[in-house]
């Protein structure tokens, strides 16, 4: 199903959703960029063509989770936190994301089934958004995603000249969109399929991912690249796929915060030995997680092409291009 | 409900100012009883850090109290915390902490009378500074 | 100049002055510059030198330990490499500073918002504060022939300091609330920066852990405090942490803060002479204690 929104049936529409959802989407702070944060109305909702820095991901694995917090009468012991239940909407995801949340979905929705995330997924519909000007550090068609890519999606919107064309995916797209705007055209809806070829075009980062990894493990090529590291969590912190966490128990309360392989104490075990000593080993780990052992375990790459651990690097370390060089 | 009484840490140097606490407390000066004393060697021991986390983990008032000026029993470690301290004030207060929340004072170990008075003005003023809005953490005990 | 750099680089290589040159070549985008390791005469080519080259260089000096280093400087790196000296975390004889004269850096930030663009130069606002002929150390200077544009000096670096601290406290509070609360710890201020060398910083440490390590405001709050703290009279304003900061934290406005009052009570400046004593190491009788009770 496609609908024609005019800015003014979106407007309307983030305004009536908030009745009922917890609205997100994107929003432009001053001099700061963009962040997805709680929309109270159609005005504040940012359409432009910066991406958010930090990705939607912060609201499916929170930077700092309460797991386990202390009983309500004070007794001794922790238990079980609740889970939100509340519907909510995030309007204005990039597609890169979406995808980077169906591959999260394979580690925290499969085998394990971790209930904070699954409950957040499931309350949670994506409208999308197509992008229009993708930047240097965007390489997603290498990666097997499209600017207007609906993977993961519920509803995917494409500005088109003053308007906004809405492709509705799924029963929850169909649920938030509903008869919003107009139909689209049976002419039109031709012509989106060269829209979505030219916005697949525009991304002119290509890389080929590496292949056999395994075999260039001892290879002098990643202290080379991992040299101008300077061991911040940008890169893990900011990417739309990296999970890793650290329990952390403080104030009463069992903690899954943020934590990621470039840091030197990631590793450093109790005994003070550290499997991963330099930022050779750490550097490795973050591109053979990405681009090796998850496509073992799960036959794809970790890697959406997002490009912002590019755009946020301190020291431009480039994980397109370095992935693009790891030839045995 | 109780009525709110703030939780002040202070950290004493054990040679002057500890010794001047303890003073007060035999010559049975009377001082309100909010403040907690944590006894360091030198008032030159006191790391930035153990201020902030006080302030961080709730506490309405932070207090380093040394030697006088070229009484320190380590001959120069007041001299260090003087320096520390007073970048540290300027600092927290600049980032919107109350000046009243972080103290520093000099008491020798024969001004029982001077710390009583003190700790009075001292609990006095944060009680009108109120309760730490940055450590909103609520402890159910003391 | 980026020839003489070139040249200079491969004449300390061959001659075995230097085992290693820490310098700035391109990136992969083509456009902005990353930092070049460069430990072979033909690897000196890749060298480069204009205004991308923001990096402060002196962070990776005790990458190499044991070994003869070359380092290309701007005038606020080179006073980095001053602190390193002074708190002996260097020996002088490790290093070669070529100085490059530096007409400002450009900020990509306002490049990547679309304010500017590449040839339309906007420098970081933290190069209007920087004094470019005040050069404390190097070993050759090569000037900058063609320098047409310079930011220009401000006339009192410490203005916004000043305009923020005549705000109410609660005004203050909620700046730096907001501020802070966007915080996601990545720690990235404390990798750029040249003077946090601490083999395990007191924010990786768990016995005691000194501050909430989650993303509240007691821990963002803390983590930035104590940053600020651990940097008083060692901090050279090269302004790494601001830049390299992804959700845009003014860390400037504390570091010039804290700049501005060690200048006014102690009379002391970082990063001009390795001679004296750091400014936590050292004290003076008369120090002002108008704050002691």
């Amino acid at each position: 199903m496609m609908r024609v929104l005019t800015k003014e049936d979106l407007k309307k529409l983030i305004n009536s959703l908030s009745n009922s959802f917890e609205v997100i989407g994107p929003k432009e702070i001053p001099n700061k960029g963009v962040f997805y944060s709680p929309i109270t109305g159609g005005d504040e909702l940012y359409m432009g063509d910066s991406f958010a820095i930090e990705p939607a991901k912060k609201f499916f694995l929170k930077p700092s989770c309460a797991i386990l917090s202390e009983k309500p009468d004070g007794g001794f012991g922790l238990e079980d936190v609740g889970v939100p239940s509340d519907k909510r909407v995030i309007i204005g995801l990039r597609p890169c994301e979406a995808r980077g949340l169906t591959l999260l979905d394979k580690i925290f929705d499969a085998e394990h089934k971790d209930k904070f995330y699954i409950e957040e997924r499931s309350r949670t519909t994506l409208i999308g958004l197509a992008c229009d000007k993708p930047d240097r550090g965007c390489f997603c068609t290498s990666m097997g995603g499209s600017p207007a890519d609906g993977q993961g999606l519920d509803a995917i919107i494409f500005a088109a000249e003053g308007q906004y064309i809405v492709e509705v995916i799924t029963d929850k797209g169909r649920e938030i969109i509903g008869s919003t705007g107009k139909k689209l055209d049976d002419g039109e809806q031709k012509a989106r399929k060269s829209d979505k070829k030219k916005r697949h075009d525009s991304v002119k980062t290509k890389i080929t991912p590496p292949e056999g990894l395994d075999k260039m493990v001892d290879n002098d090529y990643w202290s080379e690249v991992s040299r101008a590291c300077v061991s911040c969590g940008i890169c893990t912190y900011l990417c739309p796929t990296c999970h890793c966490f650290d329990l952390v128990d403080e104030e009463r309360k069992r903690l899954r915060c943020y934590d990621g392989c470039s840091f030197p104490d990631f590793t450093l075990e109790a005994s003070g030995v550290n499997p991963r000593p330099t930022k050779k080993e750490r550097y490795r780990q973050r591109v053979y997680h990405k681009f090796d052992y998850f496509k073992k375990n799960f036959g794809e790459n970790l890697c959406v092409g997002c490009g912002r651990c590019i755009r946020y690097c301190p020291v431009k370390i480039d994980i397109a291009a370095i992935a693009d060089g790891a030839r045995v | 409900m109780k009525s709110w009484e703030p939780k002040i840490v202070g950290f004493l140097c054990n040679w002057c100012s500890y010794a001047g606490a303890d003073l007060a407390g035999t010559s049975r000066r009377e001082y309100p009883p909010n403040i907690r004393i944590i006894r360091v060697p030198c008032s030159g021991r006191v790391n930035p850090l153990f201020v902030l986390k006080c302030l961080m983990d709730g506490a309405d008032g932070v207090l380093v109290s040394g030697c006088h000026i070229g009484d320190c029993h380590y001959s120069e470690g007041n001299y260090y915390a003087r320096r520390r301290f007073a970048v540290l004030k300027r600092l927290l207060e600049y980032l919107g902490m109350d000046p009243r929340r972080f103290q520093m004072s000099w008491v020798s170990a024969s001004e029982g009378d001077k710390w009583a008075k003190l700790i009075k003005e001292l609990v006095q003023e944060i009680k009108e500074a109120g309760p730490n809005k940055p450590g909103l953490r609520k402890r159910q005990d003391g | 100049m980026v020839e003489e750099i070139r040249s200079k680089a491969k004449e300390l290589l061959k001659t075995k002055r230097v085992d290693i040159i820490i310098g700035y070549k391109r990136a992969s985008d083509g456009v902005s510059a990353t930092p070049a390791f460069v430990n072979t005469v033909e690897g000196a080519d890749e060298l480069i030198w204009d205004a991308y080259c923001t990096y402060n260089l002196s962070r990776y000096l005790n990458d190499f330990p044991g070994k003869k280093k070359g380092i290309v400087a701007k005038a606020c790196d080179a006073k980095s490499i001053i602190v390193l000296l002074q708190e002996n975390q260097l020996r002088r004889e490790d290093i070669f500073v070529i100085g490059v004269e530096c007409s400002g850096v450009i900020d990509e930030e306002k490049l990547r918002f679309g304010e500017g663009d590449a040839d339309r130069i906007q420098f970081d606002q933290r190069c209007k504060g920087c004094d470019p002929s005040v050069y404390p150390i190097c070993d050759l200077l090569i000037k900058d022939k063609g320098r047409a544009k310079t930011p220009g000096l401000e006339k009192d670096p410490y203005e916004a300091v000043r305009k923020f601290e005549v705000k109410s406290i609660q005004d203050r509070f909620n700046f730096w609330k907001e501020e802070f609360s966007r915080c996601i710890r990545c720690y990235a201020c404390r990798g750029v920066c040249p003077s946090c060398y601490c083999p395990r910083c007191v924010a990786d440490q768990t016995m005691p852990a000194w501050f909430s390590k989650a993303t509240s405001f007691e821990g963002n709050f803390a983590w930035n405090v104590t940053r600020a703290i651990h940097l008083a009279g060692r901090c050279i304003d090269c302004g790494e942490c601001e830049r390299a900061c992804p959700i845009g934290i003014p860390l400037r406005d504390i570091n010039k803060k804290i700049e501005k009052d060690v200048k006014e009570l102690f009379g002391y400046e970082a990063g001009l002479s390795d001679n004296g004593k750091p400014l936590f190491a050292s004290f003076d009788k008369e120090d002002p204690e108008d704050f002691i009770r």
